[in-house]
């Protein structure tokens, strides 16, 4: 059974768009086929970040539009075979589809792969509507702000009457040094407002800004970096393995090995 | 727990076992009445061995009300109190002056049965949603727009109480729970999340958001939560807000009018405090 994975946060910018390549691309290395849709349509850059833009030929609108078949439109990522994006059109009014077309064209590729990755807009309009319709679990990201996290919530409860009933949570661009000064949510706090259960956590780093610019996603680097490793654990832990233990970002020491404590017990 | 008075004149400060809030009424409070009292959510009642599902009558409320607004409340309302019923129960539902197509009354059913209750009988003043429901297989029985109901308001807005909403939820940013009687949560109330009950409110987790009891005007309605640190509470026309800096312990509480406004206490004091409060008689 293929798994429909709808990542979604209310809020702009919080890492929607680099969670799903990183995620999609960690998917992929672990043997899985995988789709991702770009339903950013108006402010695609999925392609952009994966570095598949120059090869994006026909979008979702074309194939909605049933001038092009859906095969068409997939590009296949070079680097990761079982890879897959299905880009969003640029230019297109993007009111101009509906949640029922967006339900059946996922549904469609869905049948090919083991995950399709739908990259929400922000917001809770239209965009947001047709990204969540074909959709039986979400990704909820947040930072540990507090219009985030009420966004979040906001989202949730949208979710939950969508009847979208698997709900898990990323933090992203936690700063352990700011929850040591207090002067940013604790996660203690988030899950205690959101109870939905944690899949990960991502450390705010600047190599995602970097990789994102280059157009590579962190996970492919040869190098093992802290986010990266945090991204392939959110892969596991969606593979069922649950007891992947969370990243220590708290630890003092910048040795990895020292890091990869156990966060939460139990 | 003290909560800061929303106008600066009738400013009190009382640190201690039971410290007060000052407040002072507000003409927006005193419009949110009318709300509840229109019914304009979808309510669940049980009698005897059926449910009866109410919509909120159509009319002025239309825009407000429409369609997926109402199909989302009933979802809510279902989700929250999934083990209400026994399976197979059927369901009335009074559609009062709402239209409703064969396709929306469908929905409905389908709805009812994921919490396997059974949709049996239609009950509305509109010809075109009778012609619906008979097409569709359901009992119907057509009235003209029932007095009855409009009795029912009329009762309603002579302070009686509907029976008590029980939900298990998380009210969460951006939904609104509105019921004419009191209105129980097991569950959190989320800041953004609201709560607008004729009744009392109790709140069986945090209560974070907005909650206002005795939004028909009853001043002795009270608010409950375990752990208390509203944005803001309001009983009848009074309201009041949440200090800048939370208090570092949190205990059950209660909130209630007094003379000098709101006042919240702990629960295990509540009821001493009470009794002595009777002395001041109306106010
Ligand atoms: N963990 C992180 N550490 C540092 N920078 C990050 C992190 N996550 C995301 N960013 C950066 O934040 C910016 C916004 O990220 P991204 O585009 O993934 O967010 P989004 O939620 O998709 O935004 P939008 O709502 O506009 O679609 C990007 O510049 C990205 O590189
Ligand atoms: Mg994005």
């Amino acid at each position: 059974m293929s798994r429909i994975i709808v990542i979604t946060s209310g809020k702009g910018g919080v890492g929607k768009t680099s969670v799903t390549a990183n995620l999609g691309m960690a998917l992929a290395r672990l043997g899985r086929k995988v789709a991702l849709v770009d339903a950013d349509f108006g402010l695609r850059n999925l392609d952009l970040i994966l570095g598949l833009e120059n090869r994006v030929v026909y979008t979702a609108i074309e194939v909605i539009a049933g001038e092009c078949r859906l095969e068409q439109a997939l590009v296949k990522d070079k680097r990761q075979a079982g890879l897959v994006l299905l880009p969003a059109a640029q230019n297109r009014n993007k009111d101009a589809v509906t949640p029922t077309q967006m339900k059946d064209l996922i549904s469609n590729l869905a049948k090919n792969y083991d995950y399709v990755l739908v990259d929400s807009p922000a917001g809770i309009e239209t965009g947001f509507r047709n990204a969540i319709a074909a959709a039986t679990e979400a990704l909820i990201i947040t930072t540990p702000e507090v219009a985030a996290v009420r966004d979040a919530d906001r989202v949730v409860g949208l979710l939950e009457a969508h009847e979208i009933k698997t709900i898990r949570l990323i933090i992203n661009r936690l700063r352990p040094e700011m929850i040591r000064q207090n002067e940013m949510l604790s996660m203690e706090d988030i899950l205690d407002l959101l109870v939905i259960p944690l899949i990960g956590i991502i450390p705010d780093d600047e190599r995602i800004i970097v990789s994102s610019n280059r157009g590579e996603p962190l996970v492919l680097d040869s190098k093992p970096s802290l986010p990266g490793m945090a991204f392939e654990n959110i892969a596991k832990r969606l593979e069922g393995k649950e007891e992947v233990p969370f990243l220590d970002l708290m630890a003092h020491n910048d040795n990895l090995i020292n890091r990869i404590r156990r966060l939460f017990k139990g | 727990m003290s909560l800061k008075e929303k106008h600066s004149e009738s400013s009190s400060n009382n640190k201690g076992d039971q410290p007060t809030v000052a407040t002072g009424a507000e003409a927006g409070v005193s419009r949110a009445g009318n709300q509840v009292n229109e019914y304009s959510q979808v309510s669940l009642k049980s009698e005897g061995e059926k449910v009866l599902l109410i919509l909120p009558t159509s009319g002025k409320t239309e825009q407000q009300t429409d369609w997926s607004v109402l199909w989302q409340d009933l979802k809510y309302r279902l989700q929250g109190s999934e083990h209400a019923w026994q399976a197979g129960t059927a369901v009335h539902l009074l559609a009062k002056d709402r239209l409703l197509d064969g396709r929306q009354l469908q929905t409905i059913a389908e709805t009812l049965k994921e919490v396997k209750l059974q949709l049996k009988w239609v009950c509305t003043s509109r010809r075109q949603t009778a012609v619906a429901a008979a097409t569709a297989g359901y009992s119907v029985q057509q009235e003209k727009m029932l007095p009855a109901i409009n009795l029912e308001v009329e009762q309603s807005q002579q302070q009686q109480l509907a029976e008590p909403l029980y939900l298990q939820t998380t009210v969460r940013s951006g939904s609104e729970v509105r019921h004419p009687g009191t209105i129980i949560i097991q569950g959190d109330c989320n800041p953004g999340g609201i709560i607008i009950a004729a009744g009392d409110i109790l709140v069986w987790g945090s209560l974070r958001g907005i909650a206002h009891a005795g939004a028909m005007g009853n001043r002795e309605a009270k608010i409950m939560a375990l752990r208390m640190e509203p944005t803001q509470l309001r009983i009848a026309d009074l309201i009041a807000r949440a200090p800048e800096s939370p208090p570092s312990q949190l205990m059950p509480e209660v909130a209630y009018i007094t003379p000098e406004g709101i006042r919240i206490a702990q629960t295990i004091n509540f009821a001493k405090n009470n009794s002595f409060l009777k002395k001041f008689g109306p106010w």
